[in-house]
């Protein structure tokens, strides 16, 4: 009896509480050479869906900026509106919104692409993402053509441009090479918060790594390497787009 | 002088333009005729009025009253008095305007510089947009330069580029706002040789300076300009040799000449 005790005592209740966890179950990829699928196809999927939705945002983005800087206080007022409530609300609430609101009414049929891609859920997603991504965007547009020195277009309209040439020729191509970096830098953000598309069922990263731990009762390690392979993109591509920016700010002169 | 009112290519008229509701009063009823050959050089005390005067003639400045009438048409009214639009980009085709930051295009070279508004206005060929732009180009020393961009060209040249690109549109009316005073002191007189130049071919030039030289020399009207009104007007010879108003007369005695 009194041995038991004393053998007992060497394990203290809290340690219980970590029983079946060990530095090694953190890193415990046993599950990798079956379920190897399961993240790569992830990756293709987030990738597919962040690159996407940041392209498709662009023109909206765009048109959103031009708008914010109408001197019509009716566009003003609607693009700002946009912006203001897609900035402050989160994406998940927009996210099922629009997914079975939106797309509660339009009925994508079930197809699937590249053997694991179904449009039916990927559609909604982009569409969701891009929606988002558009009003931050445009924030960077805005930004970026506020930027441009504005005896640029003075000169380009004492030449009789219209505004809008003076828009298109002078301004924006100036305004859009300043503003490549940030919007990479939307990407990247993209790649991450693309995560949360996970909760419809889409099959990217997250929803990967979810399912293996939900198979396999390993619970840790799945999570811990789908952070690892998100870090190892967006770690490096921040510091290339740092990269870039520098060499930029070293090539602007006055002219 | 008899037949100045069919010569008149811009006539001002009670010209005003306030900002902050009239507290400040940038111009204060400017009334002036440029005759087609002027060379009118327009010069006064920095923050006077003068630029904000010669940015008027195009509507970069949108003026708060008064008349602009340009080749006859008031370019102040949106609309003119038979309902006809205005259609301002096709007047200011014909105001070619430099100014004091040069304001070239960063993301073009300079024969694209050059082109890009004949060829989106005028409806130019790129071989007819071309063949002009570099004969303008060798007009100033340049035509070697034609495929640079603006940020490797020294600030002299910039302004002999934005000088010739206004040139390129075939204006009837050149402006210069202070060309020269943003130059480091040994490019001002390349600058102001092709300014002289183009005076000698019979250009309609309005510029604002603080170069005197140039204005005594190659001016043949000066305006002063001073708290949004003209001050005194009249030739080089009688602003600098004669000054009227005490106002002209303090102002000249602390600029060089």
């Amino acid at each position: 009896m009194y041995l038991i005790l004393a053998q007992s005592a060497k394990t203290t209740w809290w340690q219980s509480l970590f029983s079946g966890m060990s530095p090694a179950s953190f890193f415990n990829f046993s599950f990798l050479p079956k379920y190897l699928s399961f993240f790569w196809q992830g990756l293709v999927y987030t990738l597919l869906l962040s690159v996407l939705s940041v392209l498709v945002a662009v023109i909206p983005a765009l048109l959103l900026a031009l708008g914010r800087l109408s001197k019509s206080k009716a566009i003003k007022g609607i693009t700002g509106g946009y912006i203001a409530v897609f900035r402050s609300t989160p994406l998940l609430v927009q996210l099922y919104i629009i997914y079975f609101g939106l797309f509660g009414l339009i009925k994508i049929p079930s197809h699937t692409i590249l053997g694991f891609i179904d449009i039916s859920r990927f559609i909604p997603g982009i569409c969701a993402l891009a929606l988002n991504s558009s009003a931050y965007v445009a924030e960077i547009f805005r930004a970026g053509i506020l930027a441009v020195d504005a005896g640029q277009t003075e000169a380009a309209r004492s030449l009789g441009l219209s505004g809008w040439q003076a828009m298109k020729l002078v301004v924006l191509p100036q305004a859009i090479k300043n503003v490549l970096p940030a919007l990479a830098n939307e990407v990247v953000t993209m790649v991450k918060e693309s995560s949360i598309c996970m909760t419809l069922g889409m099959m990217e990263l997250m929803w990967g790594a979810k399912t293996v731990a939900g198979t396999t009762y390993i619970t840790i390690a799945p999570y811990v390497l789908v952070a690892i392979i998100y870090f190892a993109i967006n770690f490096p591509a921040s510091k290339a787009i740092e990269a870039v920016e520098r060499r930029m700010r070293r090539g602007d002169r006055k002219v | 002088m008899e037949k100045q009112d069919n010569e008149s290519l811009i006539s001002v008229r009670e010209l005003k333009k306030y900002f902050n509701d009239g507290e400040i009063k940038a111009l204060d009823g400017i009334t002036v005729d440029i005759n087609k050959g002027d060379v009118m050089v327009v010069i006064g005390p920095s923050g006077g009025g003068k630029s904000t005067f010669l940015r008027s003639l195009n509507l970069l400045e949108v003026p708060t009253s008064g008349q602009i009438i340009f080749e006859g048409v008031d370019i102040t009214k949106k609309k003119s008095d038979d309902g006809k639009k205005l259609d301002l980009p096709l007047h200011r085709r014909k105001i070619g305007m430099v100014f004091q930051h040069f304001n070239l295009f960063p993301h073009k070279t300079i024969l694209q510089n050059m082109t890009l508004a004949p060829m989106k206005t005028k409806g130019l060929s790129q071989a007819e947009a071309e063949e002009k732009a570099l004969a303008l180009l060798e007009r100033v020393g340049l035509k070697d330069r034609a495929d640079a961009y603006p940020s490797q060209l020294s600030g002299g040249q910039k302004q002999r580029v934005a000088i010739v690109r206004a040139l390129a549109m075939e204006p009837d009316v050149m402006l210069f706002d202070e060309p020269t005073s943003a130059l480091d002191p040994e490019m001002v007189g390349e600058v102001l040789a092709v300014m002289k130049e183009l005076a000698k071919s019979g250009m309609t030039m309005v510029v604002v300076t603080h170069e005197m030289g140039f204005a005594k020399e190659v001016g043949n009207r000066i305006l002063f300009i001073s708290e949004g009104k003209i001050v005194e007007e009249g030739t080089p010879d009688q602003i600098f040799n004669d000054p009227q108003s005490p106002r002209l007369q303090d102002f000249l005695s602390k600029v060089l000449i």
